[in-house]
């Protein structure tokens, strides 16, 4: 049994395992309606739009070229944030002003957004390792400072999806209805992607803009293939995103491989696995 | 000096309203009063506008010009019909309980009369028993009744229902009869779009002609007649009954 306890016998790993499985069951539970949308390029698009908030944010605060001061991570996630929210207001400006899919839209942001942000980036010394930071985290350089932040923020990220629970799940299921029961869907579109935003800032310091992606779309679309009732799959998403992390992690351990990705793979095998055990839909 | 008739008892009103998408006008210049308590049936053909003006009250299309009032409280809409994916993981009964969301509000419990009024109205469409089968595996049919369950359970004074007799079948359609006529009778305001001229005629207090213009307003003995029928069916094929009645070639026709 020795090989699933001594990993875990670092403080860095347990402090790894931790926050990845509180960003898991963030993700969990957010990416049910970026499952239920339709949104996955929608969450791509924020994921990578962060990127140029990230870039600002560590150019102003590690004073770019030549500085060996180091880069402030309450700037890097506010830089994040606000780069995910011009994303968000960027692509609804583009689908109210034009008759464009919202993934088109989504794609344009999308590129324009990583663009600037590698442009910006390579105006940045050690910028090969930063960018690799950037796209596949650091969830094996996370403080206990990062874990109790990255606890609270969930947590209240999570309350605000509970308050908003029943306005989502209308919205989810049927913008007119939504509109007909006196919700103003428009801006309720805006408040989830906000809400989508914050689990990505909340998640990419852990396993990365690239595989944040995987923590919303994975386990919601694995919840997906066995649940009946949206409750049940928030419920369960959030359950295999949270063993996710410390799997994840072992196999990490004893393979040598990169651990963010490590974790990414653990929810996306237990799609593929329900996938195949279920009955065929008829 | 002369004084206009003021009705602050109206249940929908537009004035001057019109409603374009990428230039073309699917509603142009529509002034309408609807009153509260009668029951209205919306006639046109397909692409007159009559879907739009449903969007309009509910505030999902913006007027380009005009506008759209409601004079009630709360408004029930049943779409012509709901694209859900398969999987989306709500049953029937969660779907009827949406339709308690305004009242109850967003983090409120649901009291016993909520539930009553769930399950009631449930047992009117005859979905009680569909309660826990996943929405999106139900029939068409199945999921239309689950609809207009959940605009039973909202209790709405306003109901606006798209094409509600498309496509259902026959205990459906007589069930939803016997619904409209309930909710008339209960005083609430009733606006169903249709093609069926003469399930206009007959089962309604008023008849709205709308083809992209407002073509006529009033009770069925006026507004179903020849002349306004020809105009507001104009160059389309409209059904009467099981009669099928070319209006492009019959307008010039008796009369």
């Amino acid at each position: 049994m020795d090989f699933l306890i001594d990993p875990f016998q670092a403080e860095f790993v347990r402090h790894g395992a931790l926050a990845a499985a509180l960003v898991g069951v963030l993700c969990g539970v957010v990416g049910c309606y970026v499952v239920l949308r339709g949104m996955a390029l929608m969450a791509d698009s924020l994921a990578h739009g962060v990127l140029p908030g990230v870039a600002i944010a560590f150019m102003v605060t590690a004073g770019g070229a030549g500085s060996a001061a180091e880069p402030d991570q309450v700037a890097i996630a506010i830089g994040a944030l606000v780069a995910g929210l011009v994303t968000a207001a960027a692509t609804s400006v583009i689908l109210r002003r034009s008759r464009l899919r919202e993934e088109t839209a989504a794609a344009v942001v999308f590129v324009f957004m990583l663009a600037l942000g590698v442009v910006l980036i390579s105006r940045t010394d050690g910028y090969t390792v930063d960018l690799t930071a950037f796209l596949f985290g650091d969830v094996l350089g996370v403080g206990s400072g990062d874990v109790l932040a990255t606890a609270i923020l969930t947590v209240a990220v999570l309350a605000l999806v509970g308050v908003l629970y029943r306005p989502f799940l209308l919205l989810s299921f049927d913008r007119q209805r939504a509109a007909a029961l006196g919700l103003r869907v428009d801006l309720l579109q805006l408040v989830m992607l906000v809400v989508i935003t914050l689990a990505v800032v909340i998640g990419f310091r852990v396993v990365g803009a690239l595989l944040v992606l995987g923590m919303l779309l994975g386990p919601p679309a694995a919840a997906a293939l066995v649940t009946r009732r949206l409750p049940a799959m928030m419920a369960l998403s959030a359950g295999i995103a949270a063993v996710s992390a410390p799997i994840g992690l072992l196999v990490s351990w004893h393979l040598d491989l990169a651990a963010g990705a490590s974790i990414v793979l653990v929810p996306v095998t237990v799609f593929i696995v329900l996938l195949l055990a279920r009955p065929a839909p008829r | 000096m002369r004084t206009e008739q003021v009705t602050d008892a109206f249940a929908l009103r537009t004035r001057d309203l019109t409603v374009a998408f990428n230039g073309d006008r699917a509603l142009d210049g529509v002034t309408v009063e609807i009153p509260r308590g009668v029951s209205v049936a919306l006639l046109g053909p397909n692409g007159a506008g009559k879907s739009t003006l449903f969007r309009a009250a509910i505030g999902l299309v913006e007027p380009r010009s005009g506008s759209v009032e409601l004079g009630v409280d709360g408004v029930a809409f049943v779409p012509q019909r709901l694209d859900v994916e398969p999987a989306f993981p709500v049953t029937a009964m969660d779907v009827v309980r949406m339709g308690r969301y305004r009242e109850v509000g967003w983090v409120g419990r649901f009291s016993a009369r909520d539930h009553e009024l769930v399950e009631s109205s449930m047992r009117a469409l005859g979905v009680d028993d569909l309660a826990d089968k996943r929405f999106g595996d139900l029939s068409g049919g199945q999921r239309q009744r689950v609809l207009l369950a959940q605009a039973a359970a909202q209790e709405a004074e306003l109901m606006l229902l798209d094409e509600p007799f498309t496509g259902v079948d026959r205990p459906t359609h007589e069930a939803l009869r016997g619904l409209l006529r309930g909710w008339r009778d209960e005083g609430r305001t009733i606006v169903v779009a249709t093609h069926d001229l003469e399930s206009a005629a007959r089962d309604f207090d008023l008849v709205l002609c709308l083809n992209r213009r407002l073509v006529a307003f009033g009770p069925p003995g006026d507004t179903c007649i020849e002349g306004v029928l020809a105009e507001t069916f104009a160059g389309h094929v409209v059904r009467v009954g099981d009669l099928v009645v070319d209006v492009a070639h019959h307008h010039h026709g008796a009369g």
